[in-house]
Parts: C-alpha cells; structure tokens; sequence
C-alpha cells in the first residue's frame, strides 16, 4: 500500500516538474519579438525565410526581427528593411564563420556589429583566435564592442582591430578595455584625434601588461618549438 | 529379503540425489542472456528522491517560472528608479543598471526602444520626474553595445546627450549606450 502511494506521489511530483519547468521556460522560448504588423506580406515572407535559415545555420534570429522592427518604426520602405535583414544576417553568418561554432548570440552580434562597421572577416577571425584565452569569451565581447566604438569614433578599422587585438593576445581583461574606451574618449573631448589617442593609449596599456610596445606574434604551435632547445 | 530391496532403493535413491546436487545446473538460455543484459546494463537507477522533496522542487520551479513570465511579459515598474530587466524579453544575470533620461516637457507619454527590447516602441515607458520636464527610465542590461532611440508622444528622437550610432540602416541615426563589463 505504501509503495503504491509512493509511486503515484513519484507520478504526481514528475508531472507537476515538467509542468513548472515547461512555464519558467515559456518566455525565453517566445523571447523572440514577433515580426511588425506592419510589414507587407512578401517583406514577411522574405524576412521569415532568412530567420528560418538563420536559425538553421545556429544564428540568433532575434536580432533580425529587432532589426525588421526597427525599420518599421523609422518608417522605411519594405525593401529596405528586407535588404537590411539579410546584411544583417549576412554578418552574423559571416561572424559564425570567422569565430566559431562556440560563438554565443552575445559574441556573434558583437562579431556583426564589427564586420558592418568595416572591420574585415580575416580581422575579425584572428581577433577571435586572440581573444580565445585566456581572458576568454567576455573579454572577447566587451573588446569587439570597444573596437566597433573606435570606428564609429573614426579610427581607421584596420588600426582600430590590430590595436585590440594586442590586447587580447596579452591577456587584457575585461575591465581593461572598458577603461580604455572611457581613456580614449575623454582624449578625444580634450582635442586629440581619435587615432592618437588610440595609440597612445593602447601603447601605454600594452606597457602595464607587461610586453614590448611591438605587436605581440602569436604563440607557434607545439610541433613547432625547437626540440633542441 | 523385503529390507534388503527397501535399503537398495534408498541407496539408489540417494545416489541419485547426490549426483543431481553434484551437476552444475544448466540455466536456460533465456534466462542467461537476461542476467547478461542486466549486468550489463548497470544497476538500476531507481528514484533516489523522496517523494516531499520532488514536489518541493518542482513548486520551486514553478514559482521561478512564474517570476520569469511575470517579468517578460511586461509587468513594469511603477515608479522610476525600479530596473526593468529586459534584453530582446529575456531576463539574464548579470545585468547593470542603466539610466536612460530626457526632457520632454509638455509630453503626455515617452518610451525607449532599442537593441535591448527588439524595437517593440511599447515596451518600456519612461516615467516623469516630479519637475515634471525629466523622464527615465532604469534599465537592467548585459555588457554590450545598444543602439536606442526615445519615442515622445509617438515621434521618434534621439538622447541628445549620447554618441550617435552613426552609420544605419535607415538613414535615421540612432543614440547608443556602451555597458562596460566587470
């Protein structure tokens, strides 16, 4: 009789867990915002085709609806809010690519967010190589996002990705490039350009790291080492 | 005569006893391959839990539940100061508090839209100050860039006191918002 009334409890307690699970799992499983009223019927099917592919190929697809939404609250046209879906979902795949299928939604809309900024694929990738230890993912983020803000301040792309990627090849953490945005900034409210200030201020921090002022050369493989020596 | 036929019988009798002791059993082959499998298998893997506590638990995580829903589909602060935490409708750790202000002084009702909320221009009000000319608006959010806009008695504009996003998609720039990291 007890072990009867033990096994309904067990039943009981299972259903009530997948229940209780199933409602705390709810919102993020519908986190993604629906596609603008708005929207004429090809643009939603156009732009439902490139979520569902984005979704296949492993990419956030919520940034594409916030994308499509945003289009229709500036009052664009449907065409270009189709066309600036798919560069959006263009660069997440293009993020994918160059930093890896470990790459969370976080990483690969910084990653995005940088290649549309005009930092290049190859960049983007060795600066995934750099920020892959040992500071890790985080730090990643925060100086992909740092990097995007140099070249919205006008620091030429290419200077703006080889500067943070010494960092991360030295190990910078997080923090550190949340400060050098705040260094950088307050430069150039005191009148320097933004190039200056990002080499002074990146020559100064790879300094406090510990490391010569000249690129820091990534680590050859270990078959590569001299056995002699 | 009659003893002597009982005592070989019996002597028969135990003989063959003995000798069925002696045999090795020969187990039917279903059964074998049964035990095999079992064994195999490893050892059951019963419900170590009791009962009281499966139900404890899953109450818990229903509350949980019921706390996240409440919190993504649009239970807001009723009054400023409150951190809304919200990321395209996801609740996640690790958020800091950003304020979002500005002076909109004959405005009947203000909200924010940005990266962190999908776009959706009903999704976070403002709230007004007791000046009566400032509203804000605290925000919970992970590190990370967000670009934004303020919606003021429906008419999109920008935080005056912010970078703009520069280059966009719409030809309408937007404000961003940098939130360090640790």
């Amino acid at each position: 009789m007890t072990g009867i009334l033990i096994r309904r409890a067990r039943q009981v307690a299972l259903a009530l867990g997948i229940a209780g699970c199933a409602a705390g799992g709810l919102p993020a499983q519908t986190a993604e915002p629906a596609l603008p009223a708005r929207l004429g019927a090809a643009a939603r099917a156009q732009i439902t085709a490139l979520m569902d592919s984005a979704r296949a190929a492993g990419l956030p697809t919520a940034p594409l609806a916030a994308k499509a939404a945003e289009g229709v609250l500036k009052g664009a046209d449907d065409a270009r809010i189709v066309d600036a879906v798919r560069s959006l979902s263009g660069a997440l795949g293009q993020a994918r690519a160059a930093l890896g299928p470990v790459a969370d939604a976080s990483l690969l809309d910084a990653g995005a967010s940088a290649l549309r900024a005009g930092v290049t694929p190859a960049a983007l990738h060795s600066l995934g190589e750099a920020g892959a230890a040992p500071a890790g993912a985080p730090a990643l983020a925060t100086a992909l996002v740092t990097l995007v803000d140099f070249v919205a301040k006008g620091v030429p792309p290419a200077l703006a990705s080889q500067s943070i990627e010494q960092l991360l090849r030295l190990g910078a953490p997080e923090s550190r490039f949340v400060t050098l945005r705040s260094e950088v900034e307050a430069d150039i409210r005191d009148g320097q350009t933004p190039e200056a200030a990002v080499t002074t201020r990146v020559r100064t921090n790879v300094q406090q790291l510990g490391a010569p002022g000249a690129p820091h050369p990534p680590s050859p493989p270990p078959d590569a080492q001299p056995s002699g020596a | 005569m009659s003893e002597q036929r009982d005592d070989d019988e019996l002597t028969g009798a135990l003989e063959r006893a003995t000798r069925l002791l002696r045999d090795e059993p020969v187990p039917r082959e279903a059964w074998r391959d049964a035990v095999v499998r079992a064994a195999e298998a490893g050892p059951s893997r019963g419900w170590t839990v009791r009962p009281w506590v499966a139900v404890a638990a899953c109450a818990a995580c229903m509350i949980a539940g019921a706390a996240i829903a409440s919190l993504s589909l649009g239970i807001r602060p009723d009054r400023a100061g409150d951190i809304v935490a919200a990321e395209n409708g996801i609740v996640r750790p690790s958020t800091l508090p950003v304020r979002f202000s500005v002076e909109a002084p004959g405005a009947v009702h203000v909200s924010i839209v940005g990266d962190f909320n999908g776009w959706n221009p009903s999704g976070l009000p403002l709230h007004r100050m007791p000046d009566g000319r400032t509203w804000e608006v605290d925000v919970g959010l992970t590190p990370g860039r967000y670009a934004y806009a303020f919606i003021v008695d429906g008419r999109l504009a920008r935080d005056s006191s912010a970078a703009e996003s520069g280059a966009d998609d719409f030809g309408v720039p937007n404000s961003v918002v940098l939130v360090g990291g640790s």
